[in-house]
């Protein structure tokens, strides 16, 4: 029973990254800031960084690879869709950023220094070490 | 003897025997106090003690000691980690305003993509600990108002809180929201002198339909009813949830760091010795507490921007999220025992915790007869009763022994014997009041799920009738009344000589 559990979770997530591999191979070509998927079921379109939400399309008529033609300070995300400008929130799409999202910790954290570029972080990465066991 | 004259000398005679006592008198009296006095004598104190709360001791010996339970036994040691397995909060807080450049309060469309976030890890449920009150024109309202249908599609219960008290008739919540038919909950918490240590078992209804008694839950009972009701199903708290507050901090919270009292930046994990722990207690509490929250806690920035980082799926995927602030303007700050300051979302986050650890049966402040609440006091007195049963017994019985061995012909024994054992066992056995207590406190935790604050005056309340015992306070005013009541010391009778005065002895 736990090697058929086992079994299936390692088929999930190999395919689940060989998702997101292929991907992010197939923007390969794309330069600069790229989302490369939808990544939720459902992408929500504002029309403004803090504006409302003018449309919702289903994952599969999301495009990949769409450059990234704006970035808010809130970090909602610019793309062009039908020859629109269109707000979409991070989290409902994959993306390939060429610069660095802000470290997430509070005071001062545990945590590695090293700074992952184009890449999502954990908490507390990029967070200074400190003294105390963990 | 019954004439005025009589009566008149009895009475002087009395007073004077009450102003001026003969100590040898009172000291054979004292020997012949019967065993309902002195049940009666601790009963009394012990009452008095427990009722009247003199100068509010009793409360606050009561509550500091389930403050130090919480810090230095229950939460370092026993309390339970499968509440805190299941319960994270989602925070904003400062950083996340400046991370995501957005200034509070909010539109509610933020409040909705961030809803919209947590739905993807499909979470238990969501509780919002957010009011949303003010009828302010915003234009993403109706974000909101689809995100509770995208809750309801998915089958994920979500609940909003209505406002309490508020001064110029407000809805308790925005009647575009509220008109979903989303839950809409009490969040009020108790606050014992200042500190989070209960949780409310009632609340307001707002949109909930009351109980057959006509009251509804408070918002973690109505969460863990909805959510949990099936697996555990949910004790009748007969007035107050006592909080059992947890020290080990989640490990999903290593981002998150603590400054101690020296300035040095630490881990939350940094882990303490039993006995250093209570080393430091004893001159300082504080010096064991710890500003890290016990549940798990991410900020709301981190699912908006790093929505797969593991930390983040598992403290949202298939947990209870309460979703709040950590705003220095919210004012929504609460003191907790074991954290000192700490946003009130982590109050409710604890009661549910409390409720899934216990399986339903989380610690109360009362216990029921016949379905209607006891009143503590009464409760702590009748605790209190068979400890003093006890203790009266073995203590009149030694003192019987005393009084029989003035009389009759000394038993011989050694030395070692007279000095030493005999000395010892007559003083020690007083502090089986202290074991006796804790065992009835112990019980009534088993038994009844009283929390520790609602019997520890027991234990406390029965040193103190070991030490009056000890001293033989109760013989003593037995004695002198015997004495002012005109008592004859030569015969063991109570009947009263009349003309035994001590100005009728001097003549």
């Amino acid at each position: 029973m736990r090697v058929g559990v086992g079994l299936y979770a390692g088929m999930a997530l190999l395919a689940f990254a060989h998702s997101a591999l292929a991907a992010d191979e197939a923007c390969a070509g794309a330069t600069g800031d790229v989302v490369l998927q939808a990544r939720t079921p459902e992408v929500d379109l504002y029309d403004g960084p803090s504006g409302k939400k003018v449309m919702t399309v289903v994952q599969a008529k999301f495009p990949s690879c769409a450059p990234i033609t704006g970035r808010a300070s809130n970090f909602m995300l610019q793309v062009s869709m039908n020859g629109a400008k269109y707000w979409v929130p991070p989290y409902m799409v994959k993306y390939r950023f060429s610069g660095k999202l802000p470290a997430v910790c509070r005071n001062l954290a545990m945590g590695s220094n090293e700074q992952k570029v184009g890449s999502t972080r954990g908490l507390g990465e990029g967070c200074p070490k400190t003294g105390g066991s963990h | 003897m019954t004439s005025p004259q009589h009566r008149s000398k009895r009475m002087s005679g009395a007073i004077a025997r009450a102003r001026r006592p003969k100590k040898e008198h009172m000291e054979t009296l004292r020997l012949r106090v019967p065993y309902w006095f002195v049940v009666t004598v601790l009963t009394a104190i012990a009452s008095f003690q427990i009722w009247m709360n003199p100068f509010g001791f009793s409360d606050l010996v009561q509550r500091y000691s389930q403050d130090v339970s919480d810090l230095l036994i229950t939460g370092p040691y026993f309390y339970g980690t499968e509440g805190r397995n299941d319960v994270s909060v989602a925070i904003v807080d400062e950083n996340t305003l400046h991370t995501l450049n957005s200034p509070w309060p909010w539109k509610y469309g933020d409040h909705a993509r961030v809803l919209d976030a947590l739905l993807q890890y499909k979470p238990k449920a969501v509780v919002i600990d957010f009011l949303f009150v003010d009828s302010r024109p915003d234009e993403t309202l109706k974000d909101l108002v689809a995100e509770i249908g995208r809750y309801r599609k998915a089958h994920v219960p979500l609940y909003f809180e209505g406002g309490i008290d508020l001064p110029y008739g407000e809805n308790p919540l925005r009647p575009e929201l509220a008109n979903t038919g989303v839950p809409v909950i009490d969040p009020s918490i108790p606050i014992n002198q200042g500190v989070a240590r209960q949780y409310s078992a009632t609340g307001r209804c707002f949109t909930q339909k009351p109980g057959g008694d006509g009251t509804c839950p408070s918002l973690g009972l109505r969460v863990f009813h909805d959510v949990y009701g099936k697996q555990y199903p949910l004790a009748h708290i007969n007035d107050m949830m006592e909080l059992v507050w947890g020290t080990r901090t989640a490990p999903e919270n290593h981002w998150i760091t603590r400054t101690d009292a020296n300035g040095n930046q630490l881990s939350c994990f940094a882990q303490m010795s039993l006995l250093k722990r209570w080393y430091l207690a004893f001159f300082d509490t504080s010096a064991v507490k710890s500003p890290c929250p016990y549940t798990a806690e991410f900020p709301v920035d981190a699912v908006l921007l790093h929505p797969d980082d593991k930390d983040v799926v598992k403290m949202a995927t298939n947990r209870v999220i309460f979703y709040g602030g950590a705003l220095q303007a919210a004012q929504d700050r609460t003191y907790t025992p074991v954290n000192d300051l700490l946003p009130g979302v982590f109050v409710h986050a604890m009661a549910m915790d409390n409720l899934i650890t216990f399986h339903g049966q989380p610690y109360q402040n009362a216990i029921s007869l016949g379905g209607n609440p006891v009143n503590g006091n009464m409760v702590q007195i009748a605790a209190t009763f068979p400890v003093i049963l006890i203790l009266s017994w073995i203590h009149w019985r030694g003192i019987r022994r005393k009084r029989r061995g003035l009389g009759g012909p000394q038993r011989r024994r050694s030395i070692t014997f007279e000095y030493v054992i005999e000395k010892m066992v007559e003083k020690v056995w007083h502090y089986l009041a202290l074991g006796l207590a804790l065992g009835v406190g112990l019980l009534l935790t088993r038994s009844a799920g009283l929390s520790v604050a609602n019997w520890v005056e027991v234990v406390f309340v029965s040193a103190e009738l070991a030490a009056l015992v000890l001293v033989g306070l109760p013989d003593s005013i037995w004695g002198y009344l015997h004495h002012v009541a005109g008592g004859n010391p030569g015969d063991g009778s109570a009947a009263v000589p009349v003309l035994e005065t001590v100005e009728g002895q001097a003549v």
